[in-house]
């Protein structure tokens, strides 16, 4: 517990704690500089969608990670942003060739790039508590399966929508906003909301219920208040990253917003590790990495003396392996609950092991 | 076709595909009810049987011989999939085992694809099976006759095994503690592996009767299949085997009525209701029309 | 922190050996291929790339263009929009590529054309029949094939002439393509004095028609025949369970049904279907441009060319060369204009003429019928109406 008990020395000099929050961020920020100057085109692809998959993670890490409730229906909400943000951003004159069945008052409609994603964000928000309710009652695998099942709706009603999607044919025409000075401010958005709740009363609340619910309960802490905020925020902040990626490839239709992406996500967090938001940047950052190399490696490739023939599916074997072995032989993830404590670079005078609640 | 022959017809439907959904489910159930583990890799025994069928049918061996021999690989192939995925997590917390099987999932369905091909391959039906009769206007289709009388009889067996046979009552008894029931000696190991051969011998016989109305195999066919058992499974009673057959029947016809009674242009909506359903079933009666009562879960 | 520095090292000799896949080649002629090697549309993409790389084999043995080596590069669009959307963006930034070709559906085309268009890339679809697509995607666009809404109206004629003027109309509202011909078909059966007895639909990928049979069986007359828009995957399930529930009349479609999947899984049921396509692969009874390239395909790949989409590959990389060489110069808007400037080019599946208004090339019909499990000709047909795309 905070300010309790002896503690030698916890508060570090001004300057160092500065240095220690800026840089991470100065590390961060390395990627869309990169992107920027001197990155080829394929590289500026995989940091703009590296800065996507880690909002992602982070704001499924959001509620995952720190109620300990398992959602397997966020890329439900990845879909609504994207689909939401396209149809509201549209030219009015696209959306009178591409979606020619769109009812009249969404028809005449067009935001700009910020408006867009936020009404969509907005929009899975509203869908969040009204999801939120009754599900985050429930437990355990009660809740990842009716969470999954919300997963399903949402792509049965994506399928079934046309006029607005066109079902399961492409969508197409999406403007082409997304760059990636826009993915990193909204990455740092995300980083900055997921420790801000982490370090408020609200996140204690949460932490305290995930730990053990029976003692939450006794205290008095509201199960249900304390998991739909999070759920809201991280439904939010989901959205907006699926508008992102939206703005970004400018096609797709709902396979996209399926299972697929949903273990992928999921296969980041708890690599990096739950609970934590350092953990989700690092877990990240390897298995798009990964991913990227393996799927180059996928196509076949010629070493000279000899040829190595097309082997499409490895790289999800090999996702699906290093997934099942994090499980087996360190589940916490590559960092668990904790952060990776920058202060340390910066205090010379160590003495205690600095403890993260 | 008059209204009776309507009734009829439709009711043929709902039994052969709820036959169907109910083996699979019986599967799910049987590991769920011990290990509290949802196995989406079950639907992937549908697929490992139906790929092994095609394989042995094109080597030239006539179906009467592929079938149980079909059936025995893909037990194996359950006993495996326990022994290397799942056993090294036992313990861990439901949600991850339920991760886990998303894995296993990938990895199968992966494997098929890079080894034979992402491509649907057409499956020789073998004629018994491709036969329709006509009563009047009702059409019944054999592969729907073979798969509820191939369901009964394999009910009754299963029953008699969990009563009468010494591994059966094991199951039923770690399945209802597993603690109590190590305790008392039971062999878990062996136990558990049982049931995941039995699962997917079950899920072996639905594979192939799911092939024969379809016509072809592809790696991904499982997919489907067993988040609808899933379904089943949950509604009827989850963990218990009456449940999971139930659970088949009720889906079925939940699905075939709503087919039929939505107005055209909802009736696509309809897979979006029954997982609406779902989600009610978990919050009023989480344990299914035939499970106990739940405790508050905390 | 040594599994952190294993796992750093892993990642970084997997990059490194990922750079040394693809390294860079001497200075060719780069033409992006986009298919979906695999997916649910395989069955006709991947006949499209090889006869794409066959006329790649041909052009190189040929000298080339004005000397230079052309490469094909080949990406997999795993029939998923997204995908297709990445790997055209590959093709386009990573392996800087002048022109694409690909694709055998509209949906992967409109994944991909938008960026192409973006880029001010040429784009030939070998396959995608979609008449709509160049005003949705705009004027890099290009089809090898004919639209929708030409065959369709073939269709409609030739069922219209041979069975009559009752149809039962199903259609697969999952996909661009299935949507579009039944539309159009709608159209032109309507304009001929046909009546829909009853229309239905199935989304892509259903399994199961059970519903949609009954509904059918339950008409107090049938139909003269039966108009099933669907794709290659589904249509050996579809006319395999409607023959087993005991419906005998005539089936018709598009180009959908040349798939060796439909005498494959449907088996006997297959015959008595009747579809529009882009040419007959019949070795004895087809024209010398398809014996010939029948013949050259079976050489390089050991085996029968499975339907018309493979000539629609072969035509389509032949015709972007062509173009490329008359353009004289790596531009993308100099070479769409080559293309626009095509007038008579020889294609195994039809002549291809284009112009500055004209970015689908008017080409005949060929109406197959399936007998005794062999595709068989049915007509040559050019339709006397078609619906404006």
């Amino acid at each position: 517990m905070d300010g309790i008990g002896t503690r030698p020395e916890t508060k570090a000099p001004d300057w160092r704690r500065v240095a220690a929050i800026a840089t991470p961020l100065l590390l961060l920020s390395l990627l869309p500089l990169y992107a920027t100057f001197g990155a080829s085109a394929y590289e500026q692809r995989v940091i703009i969608v590296l800065g996507i998959d880690i909002m992602l993670v982070l704001s499924l890490n959001l509620f995952n990670g720190f109620t300990g409730v398992f959602s397997l229906g966020h890329v439900g909400f990845m879909a609504l942003g994207a689909y939401g943000s396209a149809i509201l951003s549209m030219p009015v004159a696209h959306k009178a060739i591409n979606l020619p069945e769109l009812p009249a008052w969404l028809a005449g409609v067009e935001l700009g790039f910020l408006p867009s994603i936020l009404t969509a964000g907005l929009l899975a928000a509203v869908v969040a508590v009204v999801i939120g309710l009754p599900v985050l009652r429930l437990s355990g695998h009660y809740v990842a399966v009716a969470t999954l099942s919300f997963l399903v709706i949402v792509r049965v009603v994506l399928i079934n929508a046309t006029p607005f999607t066109r079902g399961s044919r492409t969508f197409f025409g999406t403007p082409a906003y997304t760059s990636v000075w826009w993915v990193y401010a909204w990455v740092l958005i995300t980083i900055y909301i997921a420790w801000r709740i982490l370090r408020s009363p609200y996140g204690r609340a949460m932490l305290a219920q995930r730990e053990d619910r029976v003692a939450a309960l006794a205290v008095g802490v509201n199960v249900l208040r304390t998991r739909m905020l999070p759920f809201v925020l991280s439904a939010f902040l989901t959205a907006v990253a699926g508008a992102l990626w939206g703005h970004y490839i400018l096609s797709f239709s709902p396979n996209a917003f399926y299972f697929t992406e949903t273990f992928a996500i999921i296969t980041m967090l708890v690599v990096g590790g739950m609970g934590s938001i350092s953990g989700s940047v690092v877990g990240t950052v390897l298995i798009v990495l990964l991913t990227e190399t393996l799927r180059e490696l996928e196509r076949g490739f010629d070493l000279g003396f000899v040829q190595v023939p097309p082997l499409y599916g490895l790289s999800q074997i090999l996702m699906a392996v290093a997934f099942i072995s994090v499980l087996i032989f360190r589940r916490e993830g590559l960092l668990g609950n904790t952060e990776i404590n920058f202060m340390r670079l910066f205090s010379k005078r160590e003495r205690t092991a600095d403890k993260n609640e | 076709m008059s209204f009776l022959e309507y009734m009829l017809q439709q009711t043929i439907n709902a039994l052969s595909i709820g036959s169907l959904y109910a083996l699979m489910a019986i599967g799910l159930a049987m590991v769920f009810g011990i290990l509290r583990l949802i196995n989406f890799a079950h639907g992937d025994m549908m697929m490992v049987a139906s790929y092994s069928a095609l394989a042995l049918l094109l080597a030239g061996l006539p179906y009467w011989v592929v079938v149980p021999i079909v059936v025995l690989i893909t037990a194996f192939a359950g006993i495996l999939m326990e022994r290397f995925a799942y056993r090294p997590i036992r313990g861990a917390p439901d949600v991850a085992m339920l991760l886990t099987s998303f894995a296993v999932t990938i990895i199968l369905e992966n494997s098929v694809v890079m080894m034979i091909g992402a491509r649907s391959r057409p499956f020789p039906v073998p004629e018994f099976l491709r036969a329709v009769y006509h009563y009047g206007n009702v059409t019944v289709a054999s592969v729907n006759v073979v798969a509820i009388i191939a369901t009964a009889i394999l009910l009754v067996l299963l029953t008699l095994f969990v009563t009468r046979t010494d591994i059966g009552i094991s199951m039923r008894a770690a399945a209802d503690d597993m603690t109590a029931a190590q305790l008392m000696g039971i062999p878990i190991n062996r136990v558990i592996a049982a049931a995941f051969a039995i699962g997917s011998g079950l899920a072996a016989v639905a594979g192939l009767l799911w092939t024969a109305k379809v016509g072809k195999v592809d790696p991904y066919m499982g997919f489907f299949p067993v988040l609808k058992a899933f379904v089943a499974a949950v509604i009827g009673g989850f963990g218990t085997i009456p449940g999971a057959v139930l659970g088949g029947f009720v889906l079925g016809s939940l699905e075939i009525s709503l087919q039929g009674l939505l107005p055209g242009q909802w009736s696509s909506y309809r897979d979006a209701l029954v997982f609406g359903i779902l989600i009610v079933v978990l919050l009023v009666r989480p344990n299914g029309i035939l499970g106990a009562r739940a405790r508050e879960e905390i | 922190m040594k599994t952190k520095a294993l796992m750093l090292g892993t990642v970084l000799a997997l990059g490194a050996l990922g750079t040394l896949a693809s390294a860079q080649a001497a200075e060719t002629i780069k033409i992006g291929g986009a298919f979906n090697l695999t997916g649910e549309l395989s069955s006709l993409d991947v006949p499209a790339a090889n006869g794409a790389k066959l006329a790649l084999k041909e052009i190189n043995a040929a000298g080339g263009v004005n000397g230079k080596k052309v490469e094909l590069i080949m990406r997999d669009g795993k029939t998923d929009p997204a995908t297709v959307a990445n790997i055209t963006t590959q093709l386009i930034e990573s392996d800087k590529v002048l022109a694409i070709i690909g694709f055998t559906d509209s949906d992967s085309a409109l994944a991909a054309g938008p960026l192409c268009q973006r880029a001010g890339i040429p784009f030939i679809t070998a396959g995608a029949t979609s008449p709509k697509l160049p005003a949705q995607v705009g004027n890099m666009m290009f089809l090898a094939p004919f639209g929708d809404n030409v065959q369709a109206a073939v269709g409609a004629e030739f069922a219209v002439k041979n069975f009559g003027k009752s149809a039962y109309l199903l259609w697969d509202k999952g996909t661009e393509y299935t949507t579009l011909l039944a539309d159009y078909f709608k159209k032109r059966f309507a304009e001929l004095g046909g009546t829909l007895v009853l229309e239905d639909t199935y989304q892509f990928g259903d399994k199961d028609f059970s519903a949609q049979i009954a509904k059918v069986k339950s008409l107090p007359k049938q139909p003269d025949f039966y108009y099933i828009s669907a794709m290659p995957d589904d249509i050996g399930t579809t006319v395999k369970q409607f023959r087993e529930a005991g419906i005998t009349g005539p089936i018709v479609g598009g180009d959908g049904y040349d798939t060796p999947l439909l005498v494959q899984v449907a088996g006997a049921a297959a015959d008595n279907t009747y579809f529009t396509t882009h040419a007959l692969m019949d070795a004895d009874n087809g024209s010398p441009a398809v014996k010939k390239f029948m013949a050259a395909y079976k050489a390089e790949f050991g085996h029968e060319v499975e339907n018309a989409f493979a000539a629609l590959g072969y035509d389509t990389m032949r015709l972007i060369v062509d173009a490329v060489r008359r353009a004289g110069s790596n531009d993308g808007k100099a070479i769409a204009k080559a293309i626009e400037a095509t007038q008579g080019f020889p294609g195994v599946a039809g002549e291809l003429n284009y112009s500055a208004s004209a970015h689908v090339p008017r080409k005949g019909v060929t109406m197959i019928a399936v007998k005794g499990g062999k595709f068989t000709l049915g007509a040559e047909m050019v339709p006397e109406k078609v619906p404006a795309p």
